[in-house]
């Protein structure tokens, strides 16, 4: 009863949804972090996806290494990138880079495979319609490959998404800002309601992503 | 055939009474805990090791639990039985006013414990003394002129800081920090306790003055200044063990006390500091290195 109620507290506490440590801004910085992995993870993995997935080249082989991405753990792979990253920039190459870099090895593997997979499932009757209709290749990807691979598209970025959000709380570790602060400084100050809170509002903002891509999903669909 | 099984019955009652009332306290598991920095590690792995060498049995899944209030709390609700404190740090903890003299601190520290978690026995304090230390590299005392604490405040919005988690309702942090030196920096990064993060972010020049312990090994090696704490706000740090008195009342309490405090005597600050580096810069297992120095010592055959 006194960690719900500490959780209860500390959630409906107006001091915390104001400031640099409030809640807003925790949040603003881990959909920030969360968004920007993203959206490098989607720049790589699904140009990538659409040729391996049309041509079927090397798709084995690139869906197996995308595979083995995902047992790479991202606190060590924080660990190793830091160094690197803080010589180029003290700063941010401290407390966002190495958290960033981890993410995007976290969500390539889920949108590449997804991406290859929706393309390479396309009805090849389609196709060769398409083909013989006198469509270059690349108009064969663009308007009929893709628009029938975009719920499998979507599927494969929804799936990284929530484990990035997820997973973004490690970089607390290093100072970064985002929900995880909440985890670490809680765990350290004793603190559960904060602790807890923390592990509450992770929770909701992982749900909300996933709620928000399957109605993407369904509207795509119609 | 009756007779035959009130004989079984009998002699299995005999076998288990006796089992029970095993010696050396062979019977009871001692828990070991200790916060989650390599130096409370390497101790509470030495603790264990010397009890191991004179029979006791031992559990050490509480090594490295996590900070103190962590720690503490574990103490008190039993989960585990044994930890290494810091008397000045251990003290503040539990709402007291620490001293610069061990002796004190130790008194106070035990008339706190004997009012928790059904009683806690501080042991003999080791010479060795780990105090919250706030470092800067050479390159930050030459450009600002800063060798004590005092120093600070006339910079502390021109530099980064580095503050522990636990910072805010620390004491001997945040508290201090502000009542004594009037420092409440605005730029701050929060990073563990005098862990590997908060070094790697004084050396990548992320920020400027890191809150570490004093027997850093890190800080050697760097050759990074420790500020002076002119205001004495840091009290007597030195290591002792502190143990539940429910654990002591069921093993061989004498044979217990001198184990471990035949392992305080010998433990003076180079060598913990001596032990840290071997640990968190030297990367050597914490069960090799707690061997090696007790054999070294003598403690151990």
């Amino acid at each position: 009863m006194n960690i719900l109620t500490d959780t209860l507290a500390w959630l409906t506490d107006p001091s915390h949804w104001t400031g640099p440590a409030g809640i807003p801004t925790r949040l603003g910085e881990h959909l920030a972090l969360s968004g920007v992995s993203m959206a490098v993870a989607i720049a790589l993995a699904i140009p990538i996806g659409i040729y391996i997935g049309h041509t079927g080249r090397y798709a084995r082989l690139v869906v197996n290494s995308a595979n083995l991405w995902r047992a790479l753990p991202s606190l060590a792979l924080i660990g190793i990138v830091l160094p690197f990253t803080s010589a180029m920039d003290p700063q941010l190459g401290f407390k966002v880079y190495p958290t960033l870099v981890a993410m995007v090895v976290l969500a390539v593997p889920p949108v590449l495979v997804n991406t290859q997979a929706g393309i390479a499932g396309v009805d090849r009757d389609l196709v060769e319609a398409a083909r013989a209709m006198g469509m270059r290749e690349r108009q064969v990807v663009r308007q009929v490959e893709l628009p029938l691979a975009l719920p499998a598209l979507d599927s494969g970025i929804r799936s990284g998404a929530v484990q990035v959000v997820a997973t973004a709380t490690l970089g607390a570790i290093f100072g970064s800002g985002g929900l995880g602060r909440y985890l670490v400084e809680g765990v350290a100050q004793q603190d559960d309601g904060m602790t807890f809170g923390g592990v509450v509002l992770v929770a909701a903002l992982a749900l909300s992503v996933e709620a928000g891509f399957v109605l993407l999903q369904r509207g795509m669909k119609k | 055939m009756r007779s035959f099984r009130k004989l079984a019955l009998g002699a299995s009652v005999l076998v288990l009474a006796l089992s029970a009332c095993s010696t050396g306290g062979s019977g009871t598991t001692i828990k070991i805990g200790s916060d989650d920095f390599d130096e409370a590690k390497v101790v509470a792995e030495i603790y264990a090791q010397a009890l191991e060498a004179k029979g006791f049995t031992v559990d050490r899944a509480g090594i490295g639990l996590g900070a103190r209030a962590v720690t503490a709390a574990a103490l008190e609700s039993a989960k585990i039985d044994l930890k290494p404190e810091y008397l000045g740090g251990g003290l503040q903890h539990y709402g007291g006013t620490p001293d610069r003299q061990p002796d004190t601190n130790r008194d106070l520290l035990q008339g706190k414990l004997n009012a928790v978690g059904g009683g806690i026995t501080v042991l003999n304090y080791a010479p060795a003394q780990d105090s919250n230390a706030f470092v800067i590299r050479k390159d930050t005392a030459d450009q600002y002129h800063l060798a004590k604490m005092s120093d600070m405040a006339p910079v502390q919005n021109q530099i980064k800081w580095g503050l522990a988690t636990d910072c805010p309702t620390n004491a001997l942090c945040a508290k201090a920090l502000k009542d004594e030196y009037g420092l409440e920096p605005t730029n701050v990064t929060y990073l563990g306790a005098c862990s590997g993060p908060m070094a790697d972010a004084l050396l990548k020049k992320t920020v400027d003055v890191a809150e570490l312990c004093s027997t850093g090994p890190e800080i050697k090696t760097n050759g990074w200044v420790i500020l002076e704490d002119d205001k004495q706000t840091q009290p007597a740090e030195n290591i002792v063990p502190i143990v539940r008195n429910d654990l002591l009342a069921k093993i061989d309490q004498a044979k217990f006390k001198d184990a471990l405090n035949a392992v305080s005597a010998k433990i003076d600050t180079a060598t913990l500091a001596q032990l840290y580096y071997d640990v968190a810069v030297g990367h050597k297992d914490l069960k090799d290195v707690a061997s090696a120095w007790l054999k070294s010592a003598g403690l151990v055959s």
